[in-house]
């Protein structure tokens, strides 16, 4: 579905109601600081370098963590669903994974890893694996299997089908897989960074609400939800892309 | 036979086996892997004491209680966005802006807003939920036959009955969908919450244990939660199987 | 073109072919089949639905393993899926992430053509289908029949010595279905491959084959096999000769008798 940015003026009447909110008083100033004040805040913290410095940790980790998810991912679940013994030892594991609820391990990465970037990135590619496996095995196992035999008796090779069919064919559940994976990376990051960073977007958002900065704690809330969304039509763009023959 | 059931526990038989050999060997320091037979220990404790059930309940409490909200919200308005065109208009751009965005980040707001105890937590659950629902509702009404409305039309429904008798049950396998990524959505963020804010629940629970330098209370705690986000997966399929009783799939 | 494709016969001795559903006991699908395919010739396989007639053919094709007996082709035995045995599905298996072209080529690039030459010999299966013009769609732009047209575009093009065809026109409507029916016969006449081509379309199988081999009900048997040779003519008015019109009410009753047993309940 393409929108053209005319569909996105909703999002400007949003704001447009909560400039008027806040400047007739019908709610305290202390709890939400005006619309403009926000984007005052924000030109601010452009320009003195505070975004960015905190900016660039947060993205890099996120892409570091979800890079190593669906790598070994990938690998794995085409394993599961190619290799039945792979998929009768490593399948109960899988299942007795899911249900954990992943914050739950932000203290155990700190056991481990103690504060820095390792444990975050730790984290963020432990609870991305899974959306990244779930997808490629549904996918793989997914497929028709006439279209496996039309390409062998074409004479595709078993290597071959891998690459040329099944990887093809299971795409669409693979990319459903990475854009779940995508949005646990933003959550895990600021979660984990709002619960013990010297860095970071979540950092920033926590330290100054702590000092009651609520200005500029809104306009560093706002940052993080734009980035989480170009991320997520990034990739919207290269699924339609990788999926146009998809009607 | 048994050779499959072995295959099946062989990772978690060697996973374990290697836990409890390292620790033997002294080949790591017992802060970073305590002994299984310590966490074992430590859970028996926990459950012996009570602690265990007053924390798990909290955390569930306040997950489904934020569940609700989001149900409650998010299944009529995702509705209401395919059904009415200005509707969809508005609501739309704000939940794909909402959908993919980190809702943790908007905690220090509802702290704000709403103080440091249940409330604010309830709502942080609810709103990590509640984009996820609409989505859901919303695709899952689109996807319903035109033949379906239309044969119920003919069959003179009226439109209470066209949304009650067909829209609802005909979107439910995509509602429910939706619901059971949404509740374990609700649940991580809830740990969240509770282990930014402390207090009781098993998410405040491991954050103590993790300032007391207490790893046989974190490893305890990661126990503790998986098995409260097992049952709430479990629960969501039960519930899944008993309203899509009618559904094909309720026959595999 | 490298080497011109050599029509080869199929020999199948005794075969037998079991399988577990997911949820049962093992059934048994085809029961000690022997039958031989003339070089050359079309063979259609007729039956009720379920009497193995696919499975025989999944078999031959070497995607489903053989069990009980053997298969052999002027090649060897079968023992594997292979690009001297080109098989149409029902639901036409393109690749639907590759346009019709590039659908078409993968076979032919598989044998190791490229370049000019393999774009060369794809437009000319393109346009044997009559499917010029519509090189760079996607299958899912296209109708039913022309799906099916590139399907058959695509396995020829791999210049296979055997065409196996899974009833390949089953999910067409009736008119597209006699003008496929017409586009294979005439393509056939020119490629003069061995066709082994299953359907429970009885009409269909007179008008296109040398040979018809009725399957009885499960255990899937060949119950007899009988000539036409109605294909030899191209004829399109053969439909309504009255040898024609006999021919497939000989073998309708044949049919009809396997699916009345089929519904007899077991003798204990």
């Amino acid at each position: 579905m393409r929108r053209g940015a005319v569909s996105y003026l909703p999002l400007l009447i949003l704001a447009a109601l909560w400039e008027l909110v806040t400047r007739l008083g019908l709610v305290s100033r202390a709890l939400l600081p005006p619309f403009s004040v926000v984007l005052v805040a924000l030109a601010h913290m452009l320009a003195d370098g505070s975004l960015l410095r905190n900016a660039v940790p947060s993205l890099l980790r996120g892409a570091a963590g979800l890079a190593l998810a669906i790598v070994a991912g990938f690998g794995l679940g085409a394993g599961m669903a190619l290799l039945p013994r792979f998929r009768a030892a490593f399948g109960p594991l899988v299942q007795a994974f899911y249900p954990l609820p992943k914050t739950a391990l932000v203290p155990l990465v700190m056991v481990w890893f103690g504060l820095g970037d390792t444990a975050k990135i730790v984290l963020i590619f432990l609870g991305c694996l899974l959306p990244v496996i779930l997808g490629t095995y549904n996918g793989i196992r997914g497929v028709d299997h006439v279209l496996v035999w039309s390409a062998r008796s074409l004479g595709a090779s078993r290597r071959d089908v891998l690459r040329e069919v099944l990887l093809p064919a299971a795409m669409p559940q693979i990319l459903i897989g990475l854009r779940t994976a995508t949005a646990f990376a933003f959550l895990l990051m600021v979660a984990s960074e709002l619960i013990i960073a010297n860095n970071g977007l979540g950092f920033l958002i926590g330290s100054l609400g702590d000092d009651g900065a609520y200005p500029a704690m809104f306009a560093a809330i706002l940052t993080i939800t734009a980035l989480g969304f170009l991320a997520d039509r990034g990739f919207a763009a290269l699924s339609a892309h990788l999926l146009r023959w998809r009607t | 036979m048994i050779g499959r059931i072995a295959l099946r526990c062989s990772a978690f038989l060697v996973l374990l086996a290697g836990w409890e050999a390292a620790n033997r060997l002294g080949l790591i320091r017992p802060f970073l892997l305590p002994p299984l037979t310590a966490v074992a220990a430590r859970l028996v404790a926990d459950v012996a004491s009570g602690a265990f059930f007053l924390n798990a309940a909290v955390t569930l409490y306040r997950t489904l209680a934020g569940f609700a909200l989001a149900c409650v919200i998010g299944i009529p308005l995702g509705i209401l966005i395919s059904r009415r065109k200005l509707v969809g208009w508005f609501v739309e751009p704000i939940v794909s802006v909402g959908f993919p965005m980190p809702a943790i980040a908007f905690l220090p707001i509802f702290m704000l807003w709403f103080g440091v105890f249940d409330l604010s937590k309830i709502v942080m659950t609810g709103f990590s939920a509640v984009f996820t629902v609409i989505a859901a509702a919303d695709a899952g009404t689109r996807g319903v036959e035109r033949q379906l409305t239309w044969s119920a039309q003919s069959l003179g429904a009226t439109r209470a009955e066209l949304f009650r008798d067909v829209m609802l049950p005909a979107a439910m396998p995509q509602i429910l969908t939706g619901l059971q990524v949404a509740l374990p959505l609700a649940l991580i963020v809830e740990v969240a919450s509770e282990m930014l804010m402390g207090g009781t629940g098993l998410g405040g629970m491991m954050v103590n244990a993790e300032n007391y330098a207490d790893s046989v209370g974190v490893y305890a705690g990661i126990v503790e939660i998986a098995l409260v986000g097992g049952i709430a997966v479990a629960l969501m399929a039960r519930l899944r199987r008993h309203l899509l009783r009618w559904h094909p799939e309720a026959a595999g | 073109m490298t080497d011109p494709s050599v029509p080869t016969g199929i020999v199948i001795t005794g075969l037998s072919h079991d399988y577990t559903p997911r949820a049962g006991t093992r059934v048994r699908a085809l029961e000690d089949v022997s039958l031989t395919v003339a070089t050359g010739s079309f063979h259609a396989l007729l039956g009720p639905s379920g009497c193995g007639k696919s499975t025989l053919l999944y078999c031959i094709g070497g995607f489903l393993p053989v069990q009980t007996g053997s298969i052999r082709t002027d090649r060897g035995l079968v023992t594997d899926p292979g690009p001297d045995r080109g098989v149409v599905f029902q639901n036409f298996a393109l690749f639907p992430w590759k346009t019709v072209l590039q659908n078409i080529l993968y076979g032919i690039g598989k044998r190791g053509i490229r370049g000019a030459e393999a774009r060369d010999r794809a437009q000319h299966f393109i346009d044997l289908v009559h499917l010029t013009g519509f090189e760079a769609s996607f299958p899912g732009q296209l109708s039913g029949g022309m799906q099916q047209r590139a399907a058959l575009a695509r396995t020829l093009a791999a210049e296979p010595d055997i065409l196996l065809m899974d009833e390949p026109f089953g999910a067409l409507d009736a008119q597209t279905r006699r003008i496929m029916q017409e586009e294979l016969l005439g393509i056939w006449r020119q490629t003069r491959q061995t066709v082994v081509f299953v359907t429970h379309d009885v009409a269909e199988a007179v008008y296109l084959s040398d040979a018809i081999s009725v399957m009885s009900a499960r255990p899937g048997r060949i119950r007899r096999t009988l000539s036409a040779g109605f294909n030899r003519a191209a004829d399109p008015a053969v439909f309504k000769r009255p040898d024609f019109t006999e021919q497939v009410e000989l073998i309708w009753q044949m049919v009809r008798a396997e699916v009345d047993d089929a519904r007899r309940p077991a003798p204990a």
